[in-house]
């Protein structure tokens, strides 16, 4: 890794720190100020029996505004001239009707309410498995994120810190800057099949804003995700189950293997997001090692019922 | 117009075209990347289908026009009219070799004995007699001496991925350590330009090549020769420039001096960058000039000027002997070098180099040998930056060919650039369906790395990136004892020989980065069947080179890109 001094450590901490701290604040501000607790999980399906006739690319759009609308809009994450990073699952140079990679619908839509919110800039990007050109465009992300209004960011091999996770497990680990810098992470991943992990569900999708040798992190997956999402500090996740991949996760590649569920779900609770995509692959929430773990050590609700959830269904 | 004035113009003419065609090609190198995520959409191919030396060289050498470019042809007939015009007007290395020449007064005098013609400047004929007798018998080494694979190589192996880690290194510099003064901040002026070097020259990650530094040092060594001679390369050295010359031994437009106002103030031969003799009247060496019209430039007695003459007429031109001898001596030259690189087991079929794993769609090593001019291009294309140069893994008749090597990229699932982009079809441009088939390789584990295997510990994430849509690396579940003595319930890999197509992910993203546990071997490769372990219903060849399934392949891509 890059050789960072001590200095840099001191200073990254402290701008880490200090961003954190502001927009706690800012957060909890506005919690004070509403009238009414907002609620802090929405799920939006597409009715299932039209499914099979819905324009997938604006049933996206509908399902991905509907589900942010019934959070409170995004009003409520995103202020006047915030930067903003949206965190996609573009791990793989996959078409998206492969759901191996987050719908590009679902990812542009956020973009623009994003911008539609003051957003002074949105970026767009992850550390893929594959070729990132390659990944991004045969994606469908690139284009619908400029499409909408964004920027997609290549991320940059030397510009990844070590930043101090002091999590339970790991001490520290080397993370993209740009995005710890950003306003607000929106995490937005797709629900799919892992050969090792089960599930590839949001907070493993954090695993696109570490560098260093990532391979590694599948020696004890639950701890590793657990300390980088509770680095993070997840303020709005946003689940993409327009189509799920259902096995040979998780970059799967075989149209046999994608469902098309027409489902959007979004909150503040990671774990309890994650709980609900497990139980869309047919799984317990508490079967997943890395859905387990996190709730174990206190991230989030296994049990996303308790949430209230505000359902919504579109025709 | 005088003649001075004439040459003036045609001289800025030239110099308009050369700087052109130099930027033309250094666009096309870069824009040498899979745009569309399978392959490049510009021809990047373009001066190596120019390119004669290519086009006759890889004809004699696979004794077939399948897979070659006959635009050589253009080159060719254009050299039969205007002589060496390509090497002073077009060539973009002799162009680079221009501009560092044009610095050489500023380290030595120069004098009317290094602008003289030099016998040793038959060189470079020995060399093209001596290069094609081999590529005749079948050992394509054209591409090592080529000018465009020479410098397309040197560029896009060594040039730019210097340049890339200056840049970014500057670029990354500033945007860590973030100088600013008040609310201006240096990185908002580095950033765009950054973005744009990599949006539009790099395109990629940093790639880096092993065993590149002989290819730098050739490519310094030709452009310093310039401060020797001018033009030392194309003087000496060039098989190309050899060819034309060849070619150019009868043009019709040719370079007349009147001996009546010549004063002998050398001033042409000093001007002269190819020594081609512009001082003695009569004894002008159209093999060597590049028609520059410099030496028309330079007469002050407006004594010298290009002009028509019918083939017929033999005036006007001395003759640089090339000698039936030495001509014989540079075939039997080229013919004990075929040898020696032919006596090798590898050659024959002997032994097979695990390492040795070619790109997708590469025929088998003797007919890939016959075709590869070692010029990068599939190198520089391959988005993962896998494919690099070879230096021994091929012998001496492979240097500098393209091999994956898996430790640093592997062959990306949904692409076929490589064989898109190669000018002499070594590697077939095979539809991405059927080069998705193509086995170039096996993965095979060592277990005593493997963490699984041999520290009980989870992992798999070789089968994570097996891009086989039903995954060619799958996993069992077995119970192992870990080093602490605890037993689990482990995940254990296996590799489907009948799937794995050898890609190489699996190696390059192992967690072992100095040798990976799993590792990619030559061994079922579909282009070698003596080189393929495994038994399967379709049976096997005799012919350990008989890569059976390209057969129909070829000829179907040869009439999809040449009608024929």
């Amino acid at each position: 890794m890059s050789g960072s001094t001590r200095r840099d450590f001191l200073k990254t901490s402290a701008l880490v720190g200090g961003g954190l701290m502001a927009t706690d604040f800012l957060a909890l501000t506005r919690a004070a100020l509403a009238a009414d607790p907002l609620p802090a999980m929405a799920i939006a399906r597409w009715d299932e029996a039209s499914l099979a006739d819905a324009d997938l690319a604006l049933a996206a759009v509908g399902l991905t505004e509907t589900a942010i609308a019934a959070l409170g809009g995004m009003d409520r994450f995103v202020s006047e001239g915030d930067t903003v990073w949206v965190k996609p699952n573009i791990g793989w140079n996959r078409r998206p009707e492969l759901a191996a990679n987050t719908n590009p619908d679902v990812v542009g839509t956020l973009v623009r309410m994003c911008r539609e919110a003051g957003a002074g800039s949105v970026k767009v990007g992850d550390h893929p498995c594959h070729p990132a050109r390659q990944a991004y465009r045969n994606s469908g992300i690139a284009k619908a994120v400029e499409a909408a209004g964004g920027k997609m960011v290549y991320l940059d091999q030397k510009r990844y810190k070590d930043m101090p996770l002091g999590g339970e497990f790991l001490e520290k680990w080397p993370i993209y800057l740009e995005i710890v810098e950003a306003d607000l992470v929106i995490n937005v991943p797709i629900v799919k099949h892992h050969g090792l992990t089960k599930c590839s569900l949001a907070m493993k999708n954090y695993m696109g804003v570490i560098g260093g040798n990532r391979s590694t992190w599948h020696q004890n997956m639950a701890a590793c995700v657990a300390d980088i999402t509770r680095f993070m500090q997840p303020k709005l996740t946003v689940l993409d189950a327009v189509r799920v991949l259902t096995d040979h996760g998780p970059q799967g590649g075989n149209l046999d293997d994608v469902d098309v569920r027409g489902i959007v779900a979004a909150g503040t609770d990671i774990v309890a997001l994650d709980a609900f995509g497990a139980t869309l692959l047919g799984h317990k929430p508490e079967e997943i090692g890395i859905v387990a773990a996190a709730a174990q050590s206190g991230l989030g609700t296994l049990d996303f019922a308790s949430l209230n959830p505000v359902e919504k269904t579109l025709l | 117009m005088s003649v001075t004035s004439r040459a003036r113009t045609i001289i800025w003419i030239r110099r308009t075209v050369q700087t052109m065609v130099l930027a033309g090609f250094l666009y096309l190198l870069t824009a040498n990347r899979p745009a569309d995520g399978a392959a490049p959409t510009a021809p990047v191919d373009l001066f190596f289908d120019l390119d004669p030396l290519a086009m006759v060289s890889t004809w004699l050498s696979t004794h077939t026009l399948a897979g070659v470019s006959l635009l050589g042809l253009l080159v060719l007939g254009v050299t039969l009219v205007f002589g060496r015009v390509f090497c002073g007007w077009f060539c973009p290395f002799g162009t680079l070799h221009n501009a560092v020449a044009s610095l050489r007064a500023q380290f030595r005098s120069v004098v009317v004995r290094t602008e003289e013609f030099s016998r040793w400047q038959r060189t470079k004929y020995f060399i093209f007699i001596a290069l094609l007798v081999m590529t005749a018998l079948g050992a394509q080494w054209i591409g090592v001496l080529d000018p465009f694979s020479l410098l397309y190589r040197s560029v896009s192996l060594t040039v730019l991925p210097a340049l890339d880690i200056a840049v970014s290194s500057a670029a990354n510099g500033v945007y860590l350590s973030d100088p600013h003064l008040g609310p201006l901040h240096l990185r908002d002026l580095t950033e765009p330009v950054y973005r744009w070097w990599q949006d539009r020259v790099t395109a990629t990650e940093l790639r880096v090549f092993s065993g590149t530094g002989v290819i730098f040092l050739v490519f310094t060594a030709a452009l310093l020769l310039n401060l020797v001679r001018n033009r030392f390369w194309c003087r000496y050295l060039c098989p190309l420039g050899g060819m034309l010359g060849l070619f150019a031994f009868r043009p019709l437009l040719r370079l007349t001096s009147d001996p009546a106002v010549c004063n002998s103030c050398l001033k042409c031969t000093l001007s002269c960058p190819a020594a081609a003799q512009p001082e003695k009247p009569g004894e002008w060496l159209s093999t060597e000039c590049f028609g520059c019209w410099n030496c028309v430039s330079s007469c002050s007695n407006q004594g010298l000027d290009f002009q028509w003459f019918p083939p017929t007429r033999k005036t006007s031109t001395g003759d640089v002997d090339i000698g039936r001898r030495r001509a014989m001596a540079s075939a039997v030259g080229g013919l004990a070098a075929l040898s020696m690189m032919r006596i090798t087991p590898a050659a024959n079929a002997k032994t097979f180099n695990p390492d040795l794993i070619r790109p997708p769609g590469a025929r088998a090593e003797p007919d890939f040998l016959q075709r590869c001019i070692k010029c990068g291009l599939c190198m520089q294309t391959c988005p993962s930056g896998g494919l690099q140069p070879t230096w021994a893994e091929a012998g001496l008749e492979g240097l500098w060919s393209p091999l994956l090597v898996p430790a640093i990229g592997w062959c990306e699932f949904e692409c076929h650039a490589c064989g898109q982009v190669c000018p002499t079809e070594a590697i077939m441009p095979l539809p991405l369906p059927e080069k998705k088939q193509v086995k170039i390789g096996l993965a095979v584990f060592d277990t005593t790395r493997c963490l699984p295997f041999a520290y009980g510990r989870e992992c798999i994430v070789c089968e994570e990136h097996c891009p086989v849509p039903t995954k060619a690396i799958i996993f069992e579940m077995r119970e192992v004892a870990g080093t602490d003595g605890v037993v689990r319930t482990l995940k254990i890999p296996r590799v489907i020989p009948e799937l794995c197509t050898g890609c190489g992910i699996c190696e390059t993203k192992c967690v072992f980065k100095d040798q990976a546990a799993i590792r990619i071997v030559s061994a079922n490769e579909d282009r070698h069947p003596a080189n393929q372990p495994i038994l399967t219903g379709g049976g096997m060849s005799g012919d350990p080179y008989d890569g059976g399934p390209y057969e129909t392949t070829e000829s179907e891509s040869d009439e999809a890109k040449y009608g024929y």
